[in-house]
């Protein structure tokens, strides 16, 4: 199509004169950039490109603004990694694989008491060990931080109390690693031991000196750090419920379980800038809280991640150990590493919540749910980390996916002096699901429905809002469920097992990203920005702060770079590591990542694809609108034969301006109702899962083995169905392990005892069932070619699935998890005498009739499946908001159609006494409205 | 009352007067020699050094991880004689003179060892942390076997533990290398995997009527 390429302007034509010499300066050759192994353009590929623009792709969910620019490249197709290489040979540089020229150890002195203040430190001994090159204590960096602005309690090291046995109270750097862990011996610290407490149940107790405090607003003199208050909807339906399940739970503190440990390298370069290397999943945090604690602006900071061996949340807080290295290396002037040990891990924790959970479910005689009461009293450690928002969502994550006549949730966060709790996968949605799941199978027992059809008969469906005014997108809920009840051949199975063998349900929602930004005004930045940079060799740049911890954030925002400029995946380059180059990203947390980060991602390649276009129509004469990108090619859509080569219009379009450049931009929709902790849980979509896990249980020993699993999730679309499918198996192993295996346990004296991988038992292959994952397509309005999260939301499910299968086994709920043998056989023993049976086979496992409402709740399922269906392929666009299905008008307030109905974040003072014991937080007074301290 | 960590390390220099005092004599350096991934390697290292301390900070195979430094997690797995072992419950000193194949060893030059080329297509490796140790006992398992049962793999990998997969995806990954190496797959070449040319040619004639085009 273009007259070729020569090095010097003039007449064309010829290079070689009639008498056959060459003309020098006329040469004619390839484009630059030119060159490579698969030379031909592919055909399109029609399998990938959805049927609303002419593909052969179906869309049972209906067409998505997307779909325009899908280019049946990659999305939707099985690709690796894209830093898969990497990983396999070695090569991928880890926390601990950096290694700088003239590195030093970094130690850290821990504290051995639980709860202690200092009274003085004393380093001579230290600074005089040879090799000991730099010592820092609390005193060097008195500014606080923490991840939420709200709750900034922690320090690099430990002030004037030390508030969990690991605490940081100081640090040294030394030539090598023995040295340094010789001069944690002769720090002479001198401590006043204080009252430790462990039982989160007695941190809303007034105690003499609270954990932390915070002036006004501390709660009575508690360790109370957040209590949450909500009650919304009619709650006269609660009062003559015609099946009732209350069950009290205890959960234990799960860790992650990475299998790195933390790591971080500091150094201060030559032009005095920090250069910070840290398998971080939220890199943006840390830039931050490094900048306040060191007293350097953010732009003398440049935060490196490395490749991150697993996060899972724990990696996500700013870590008191980076700002050690960092405060290390600038007294050393030489680059510290500070690599944790196994145990170290365990110290730093921010598991999940050790958690007394609550939870009362009612159904009225039509088989709605008429209300849900939960009360949630989680253990957040020394620290606050995230538990701000833990506290929201044990309780908030529970109003979908079922329609609900009422929501009473009543929360609490207590300091206790253990090692700080925090966000770990499925944030704060965990604990409370399995409670609400194995809650909905007891309803379903006692009305004598199949738990499955009483689901069914109680969703929520897509576009509308829940009780507390979150916005539902796309919802595929209700196909998640039909396939696993189909896949698992559920009809045929439950409740006709033997005894010992059991099958059981249950189902998950969780946020894909946070609807607000933690730490701005959202109408000051977006959440997320992607550069895109491409010049004249063709190669593609993609600049992102989407921190890859192994979930395959990177290979996501590649694909659909590589998706819209139909570009193959090895053309785009990836850069994501540095905060010097890429742009301000919040990192890996919430599910956030693919949605937003690759809805940024899009319109930054949406500008690209502008501009070739543009270049493509000036060189063909033919209309962007009837023109095709396909595979390196931009072509008359009519006619492969008319059009230009890739690299053709890139060097057009880059005529008078040079390398292409472009950016885009993701910011949520505004959303969300007005009350306090509105914004908690507020999404701009919403994941669905559904599992159903087959379980063998030994009544005699108490063992449980889970042996099957058929877990469906609905991630909108899968950008990368092998990814999906392992984050959906491994979200599986993870919610496994809490099941069946996992805790952190804590002594009498409040130690933590088992801080090691053999004691903190992680499922081995031996343990994991086999895992049918099943993806559901709900095409989401605003994900990223209609996808949402698939990285938490799976995890969910498996807990309730593996209890509710263990009751139909064996006819014992437990209550308390993990269920562990001797917790197992301890549940066993009680139904023994609950049922004055001696021998433990003689148990019976549970059977079911179907009652009178079984019909009932079919016919209003199959309504509801129409209704669905119409909803989610906008053929019906009406509004929808929870409370509908008890027959309110969704176009009116619900506040002028009933009377009493509430919408409460604040407990009414007659109603005090009936609260939960979370609720009981609410008894004592903030300290401004006790008149006390100031 | 303390146990496990702050106790650990109490045996440290304590003063006598004003000197420092070893209460244990530190060891000594000596020479370590061993045939790393094919190179013959010499270094000192201490005479109680742990295998794993040597190859990460002396020899500088850092693709050998550590994860626990107890043996539960199966991220130093490295192959000694051809044996898989944790070489952080392995004394430098045993493994002298032997032949160790860590994880970068076991691709030649730029050509992947089908099981690595399969991790990666698979989604065998997730976070990848613990992909070297799974690559060693997965590749010691295929050096026995190239058509292991689903019991031999478990078995194989029984001793790493992956946070992020969930082991199954790590098991096919193992089939399909075993299937590689029975041939009835073929392994990736990198030099003829395509490097996609930016200017690539469409097709040569027009499908539309004569003078529709241009």
């Amino acid at each position: 199509m273009s007259g070729g390429y020569k090095q010097q302007p003039g007449s064309g034509g010829n290079t070689v004169r009639k008498d056959g010499k060459r003309v020098a300066g006329k040469l004619k050759f390839q484009p630059p950039g030119a060159g490579g192994s698969n030379p031909k353009m592919k055909e399109r590929d029609l399998d990938f490109i959805p049927e609303s623009v002419g593909g052969k792709e179906p869309q049972p969910a209906g067409s998505h603004v997307h779909d325009r620019l899908r280019t049946g490249t990659v999305v939707g197709k099985e690709v690796a990694l894209v830093d898969a290489n990497p990983k396999v040979i070695g090569k991928a540089e880890y926390g601990d694989d950096v290694r700088l020229g003239g590195e030093i150890i970094g130690k850290i002195l821990r504290s051995p008491h639980h709860y202690a203040k200092i009274k003085s430190i004393d380093t001579s001994k230290v600074e005089a060990l040879p090799g000991v090159i730099a010592v820092a204590t609390g005193a060097d960096a008195p500014k606080t931080f923490g991840v939420l602005p709200v709750t900034k309690d922690e320090h690099a090291m430990a002030i004037e109390k030390v508030r969990h046995m690991g605490d940081l109270v100081a640090c040294v750097a030394a030539v090598d690693e023995e040295t340094a862990l010789h001069a944690l011996n002769l720090f002479e610290v001198e401590y006043e031991i204080l009252d430790a407490e462990f039982d989160p149940r007695k941190g809303i107790e007034d105690v003499d000196e609270p954990i932390h405090w915070r002036g006004k607003y501390h709660v009575g003199n508690t360790n109370i750090q957040k209590r949450v208050f909500q009650e919304f909807g009619d709650r006269s339906l609660v009062e003559s419920p015609a099946a009732s399940s209350s069950r009290k739970w205890r959960f234990e503190g799960v860790h992650h379980g990475f299998t790195e440990p933390h790591a971080v390298v500091a150094e201060w370069d030559a032009t005095g800038r920090l250069q910070l290397y840290t398998p971080q999943q939220v890199p943006h945090y840390t830039h931050r809280a490094l900048s306040t604690v060191l007293d350097v602006p953010m732009h003398q900071i440049n935060v490196i991640r490395t490749f991150v061996g697993g996060g899972f949340g724990g990696k996500s807080d700013p870590f008191p150990h980076e700002m050690c290295a960092a405060i290390l290396a600038r007294k050393a002037g030489r680059p510290v590493r500070i690599t944790f040990d196994r145990e170290e891990v365990y110290w730093i924790n921010r598991g999940r919540h050790p958690s007394y959970i609550e939870v009362k479910i009612d159904a009225d005689e039509q088989g709605r749910v008429a209300g849900f009461d939960i009360d949630a009293l989680i253990d957040g450690g020394a620290f606050a980390s995230f538990g701000h928002v833990t506290s929201y969502y044990n309780g908030v994550l529970a109003t979908s996916p079922y329609e609900l006549g009422s929501f009473h949730y009543t929360g609490a966060r207590v300091w206790t002096n253990k090692p700080a709790s925090g966000a770990m996968r499925g944030h704060g949605a965990v604990n409370t699901r399995c409670a609400v799941e194995v809650g909905m199978d007891e309803i379903a027992e006692q009305l004598a429905v199949d738990p499955i059809d009483l689901r069914l008969a109680n969703l929520l469906p897509p576009h509308c809002r829940t009780i507390t005014g979150f916005r539902i997108t796309s919802n595929g809920m209700r196909e998640a469920l039909t396939k696993v009840r189909e896949g698992s051949d559920w009809d045929n199975k439950f409740r006709k097992l033997p005894l010992g063998k059991g099958i059981g349900i249950g189902c998950g929602f969780f946020i894909s990203g946070s609807g607000l930004p933690i730490h701005w005004d959202p109408n000051r930045f977006p959440h997320a920005t992607v550069h895109i940079q491409i010049d004249m060799d063709g190669g593609v740049t993609v600049h992102t702060g989407a921190a890859d911890i192994g979930q395959g954030s990177t290979t996501a925002v590649a694909q659909v770079v590589s998706e819209v400029l139909a570009l193959p995946l090895d053309m785009i380059h990836v850069r994501s590591h540095e905060s010097d180059t890429s742009p301000v990203d919040l990192g890996s947390y919430s599910s956030r990542v693919t949605f937003m980060n690759c809805n940024a991602a899009i319109r930054a390649a949406m500008e690209i694809r502008e501009q070739l276009l543009n270049a493509a129509w000036e060189m063909t004469g033919y209309h962007p609108t009837t023109l095709v990108l396909n595979d390196r090619r931009i072509y008359y859509k009519h006619d492969p034969a008319i059009g230009v080569s890739y690299l053709e219009a890139l060097h057009k379009a880059q005529e008078d301006v040079g390398a292409l450049i472009a950016r885009g931009a993701y910011r949520s929709p505004p959303m969300g109702g007005v009350h306090k902790g509105a914004a908690a849980g507020l999404a701009p979509a919403y994941s669905f899962s559904a599992y159903v896990a087959e379980v063998d249980v030994d009544v005699e020993t108490g063992i449980v083995k889970c042996t099957n699993v058929w877990a469906a999730h609905d991630c909108g679309k899968a950008l990368n169905p092998l990814s999906v499918r392992g984050q959906i198996i491994g979200s599986c192993h993870m919610g496994l392990g809490q099941v069946l295996s996992e805790k952190m346990v804590y002594g009498r004296t409040g130690h933590l005892q088992n801080a090691n991988l053999l004691q903190y038992q992680i499922p081995s292959v031996h343990e994991m069932p086999h895992v049918t994952p099943i993806i559901v397509e709900s095409s989401d309005p605003e994900g990223p070619f209609g996808a949402k999260e698939a990285g938490e939301g799976p995890l969910l499910p498996i807990l309730p699935a593996v209890v509710n299968a263990v009751y139909d086994a064996i006819g014992v709920r437990p209550n308390t998890l993990p269920l562990t043998p001797d917790q197992m056989w301890s549940d066993i023993q009680k139904k023994m005498k609950e049922l004055k049976i001696k021998d433990p086979r003689k148990l019976e496992s549970p059977r079911l009739e179907h009652g009178n409402l079984q019909p009932v709740l079919e016919q209003r399922a199959e309504e509801h499946r129409i209704r669905d269906g119409k909803r989610q392929r906008t053929e019906d666009t009406s509004a929808y908001v929870n409370g509908a299905l008890f027959g309110f008008d969704p176009n009116i307030p619900m506040e002028d159609q009933v009377e009493g109905w509430r919408s409460a974040t604040e407990p009414e003072p007659e109603k005090l006494a009936e609260l939960g014991i979370a609720g009981k937080a609410w008894l004592k007074q903030e300290q401004r409205k006790m008149g006390g301290d100031n | 009352m303390l146990k496990g960590y702050f106790t650990k390390h109490r045996l440290g220099p304590i003063m006598v007067g004003e000197e420092f005092v070893n209460m244990i004599p530190k060891a000594k350096g000596q020479i370590w020699k061993a045939c790393v991934n094919g190179d013959a390697v010499e270094v000192i290292a201490l005479s109680n050094a742990v295998l794993l301390d040597v190859l990460r900070d002396n020899v500088g195979t850092l693709g050998v991880k550590r994860g626990c430094d107890l043996g539960t997690c199966g991220c130093c797995a490295v192959m000694v004689d051809g044996e898989p072992r944790l070489s952080c419950l392995c004394l430098a000193g045993d493994a002298e003179g032997s032949e160790i194949t860590t994880v970068e060893g076991l691709a030649d030059g730029h050509h992947l060892s089908p099981i690595q080329n399969c991790f990666a297509e698979y989604g065998g490796s997730q976070c990848g942390f613990c992909t070297p140790g799974f690559l060693i006992s997965a590749q010691a398992l295929l050096n026995q076997t190239d058509d292991p049962s689903e019991e031999e793999i478990a078995k194989a990998i029984e001793g790493n533990l992956c946070r992020c997969t969930g082991y199954q995806q790590i098991s096919d990954s193992i089939r399909a290398a075993a299937s590689i190496l029975r041939g009835e797959k073929e392994n990736k070449n990198p030099t003829i995997t395509p490097h996609s040319n930016p200017h690539p040619t469409g097709p040569e004639e027009p499908n539309m009527p004569p003078g529709h085009a241009r």
